[in-house]
């Protein structure tokens, strides 16, 4: 054993081996076989394979994801897109069969930091949808109906249609489904004639403002107490109120009332009601009192963004999907860079903050500290042109009290209000 | 019986290789390489005296134009960039020498610091970094960046920095500026 152990390197636990085997020969190729079984298994799971395959029905197009294990997602609609997330470790590959519906017009496959992504892309906006899992082998359906066709297509103007969170189902992966596949749509009968997007012009146009904070998110604190939370919720009301009073646009606060709402639900709020412009409302800080002046921000892209975009786009696991990869991977590149839409409107952002900061320059008579980028969480997911106003310095007393003067405040939204004129007689769309 | 061995020798290593491959393959490339490592804890008890200082540049905030400004200092030339890091960091911290403001509360401690291979520090910091936090646009800008250019301009290993608070992943600093992605550095937010 000795004279062998000199001539053999990693010594030890090979000549443990060896001497062990040397006993019974039989039960370690065993123990070696077992082991390497196990190397097998363990390599095996951290791929997991996916097949998507997509039906039209009478009522609705069925969307079915077939796994070997159970998976758990999350579902999110922004208007005509469906982003179903899978929280996941290891590697999926993916296996979609070409498909040819009226109500799925392309899918797409998005890697993240630590989740995968499919995006579908419907054919329309407004649709609704129902999921659910079925077992054996394990499915997650997502049945996507057309909208109803109604006048509902417009929301009355005095009561603007809040919905703060973006729909999600969230997956109970071991509960049976209740609901078998081919259940009865005993929903009320729609003429399933091809629907029509309502025109944009017939829907009045929407602003989302949100006073930044709110609640126990108080934001920063004056000198003599005040509460960024307590002055950004009033300078937006009257702005709200400026821009109703003489624009034809319907005006949604992001909150109306002293209450937490995530960055992400503001975010919702804008893109949930079609938003054409987003603007929110700040009051800046600085550790020492002398920092003063107005600066309105955009959103700063990081070189990080190009990295997530490179890695989203179809990691090529699948040579199957790629084949068939059309000529519409242009929506795949919208679909996947959704959770950062703001990156696709910096250009019109910096134009509105530059409206923006303008007229507060010569309505307030603060100093002007420019239009600047920042890395914002509440604006990375805006999809229309976003600006976030920081009004003045609370950490500055003279700055401080005069914020709290409804003078000031006036002034403030009147400058921002022409600001946006000024942007909306320069920007067209559709 | 030699021979005997040779072929079960074999089966040995075929086997160790395969659990080596299947043990890197699921670590996938994100893998964080923890850099403090047994050379690092060695060379630690090394007295540090003994080895070169390197000159670094650190940004702190000037009250008068809300700018960063960069401070010079010496920290020790480790061969482990993790732990010039951690010195510049630590540096960062301490305070200006010159006046200038330090843009982290002063209680911030550094709780763990380290390298992926693909050039991303993660900075974790202790809670006072954002409860002392006064919160604010420019105070935060001027905390998250002093961080990050401290950190990109004098380590080329590093080109993004992923500022973690009590060991997770936050929303945002105090309100406003996003952590949950790794930052690029601003150099323009330096004076000139």
């Amino acid at each position: 054993m000795s004279s062998d152990a000199g001539s053999i390197p990693a010594a030890s636990i090979i000549a443990i081996g060896t001497k062990a085997l040397s006993k019974s020969r039989k039960r370690n190729l065993i123990a070696a076989l077992f082991i390497f079984f196990l190397a097998i298994l363990v390599f095996s799971q951290s791929l997991t394979s996916l097949k998507i395959s997509i039906r039209d029905y009478e009522q609705y197009g069925r969307v079915v994801i077939e796994s070997a294990a159970p998976l758990s997602y999350h579902i999110e609609q922004y208007t005509s897109l469906f982003l179903v997330r899978f929280r996941a470790e290891g590697n999926f590959t993916i296996h979609r069969e070409s498909f040819k519906s009226k109500y799925v017009k392309s899918l797409g496959w998005a890697k993240g930091s630590d989740y995968y992504m499919l995006t579908i892309n419907a054919t329309g906006p407004d649709y609704s949808f129902e999921s659910f899992t079925l077992t054996n082998p394990h499915r997650i359906v997502i049945d996507i109906h057309l909208p109803e066709q109604s006048k509902e297509d417009l929301p009355p103007p005095e009561k603007p249609k809040r919905t703060p969170q973006p729909r999600t189902e969230e997956a109970e992966s071991q509960i049976e489904s209740k609901e078998s596949p081919d259940r009865q749509q005993d929903e009320v009968e729609e003429p399933s004639a091809p629907s029509m997007p309502p025109l944009a012009s017939q829907a009045l146009r929407t602003i989302v403002i949100d006073p930044g904070h709110g609640g126990l998110e108080v934001g920063s604190k004056g000198k003599f107490g005040t509460l960024e939370k307590n002055l950004t919720l009033p300078i937006s009301q009257k702005l709200k109120a400026i821009i109703e009073r003489n624009l034809a646009y319907r005006v949604v606060l992001t909150r109306d009332k002293d209450v937490d709402v995530s960055l992400e639900n503001r975010a919702a709020i804008a893109n949930n009601n079609r938003a054409m412009l987003f603007i929110s409302v700040h009051v800046n800080g600085f550790p020492r009192s002398s920092a003063r002046g107005s600066e309105t921000f955009f959103l700063s892209l990081n070189a990080t963004d190009e990295e997530s975009r490179r890695l989203a786009y179809m990691e090529n696991n699948s040579s199957d999907i790629e084949s068939k990869i059309s000529s519409e991977d242009e929506d795949d590149i919208m679909m996947i860079l959704w959770d950062m839409a703001q990156s696709a409107f910096i250009k019109q952002s910096s134009e509105l903050a530059e409206n923006i900061q303008q007229e507060l320059n010569s309505l307030l008579g603060t100093r002007n500290r420019g239009i600047k980028q920042a890395p914002f969480k509440v604006l990375t997911g805006v999809a229309c042109p976003a600006i976030l106003v920081e009004v003045a310095f609370i950490s500055n007393p003279a700055e401080e009290r005069k914020l709290q003067t409804e003078e000031f405040q006036e002034n403030v939204a009147r400058a921002i209000y022409r600001g946006i004129t000024n942007f909306l007689r320069n920007y067209s769309t559709e | 019986m030699d021979a005997k061995k040779i072929i079960i020798l074999s089966a040995l290593v075929v086997v160790s290789l395969i659990l080596a491959v299947v043990f890197f393959r699921s670590g996938g490339e994100e893998k964080i390489k923890h850099y403090l490592d047994e050379s690092f804890q060695e060379k630690d008890n090394l007295s540090e005296e003994s080895l070169p200082t390197r000159s670094i540049t650190l940004y702190f905030l000037s009250e008068d134009d809300n700018y960063l400004h960069p401070e010079k200092r010496e920290i020790v030339d480790h061969p482990s960039i993790v732990h010039q890091a951690i010195q510049s960091i630590e540096e960062l911290l301490k305070g200006s020498q010159n006046g200038l403001l330090p843009p982290l509360p002063v209680d911030t401690e550094l709780r763990e610091f380290f390298i992926t291979k693909r050039g991303i520090a993660y900075v974790d910091f202790s809670s006072e970094i954002r409860e002392e936090h006064l919160s604010g646009t420019s105070a935060e800008m001027g905390t998250v960046f002093a961080v990050v250019n401290t950190l990109t301009y004098n380590f080329k290993d590093i080109n993004k920095v992923f500022i973690l608070i009590d060991g997770s992943e936050k929303e945002t600093l105090a309100g406003h500026i996003d952590l949950s992605r790794p930052l690029v550095p601003r150099y323009d937010l330096v004076a000139n």
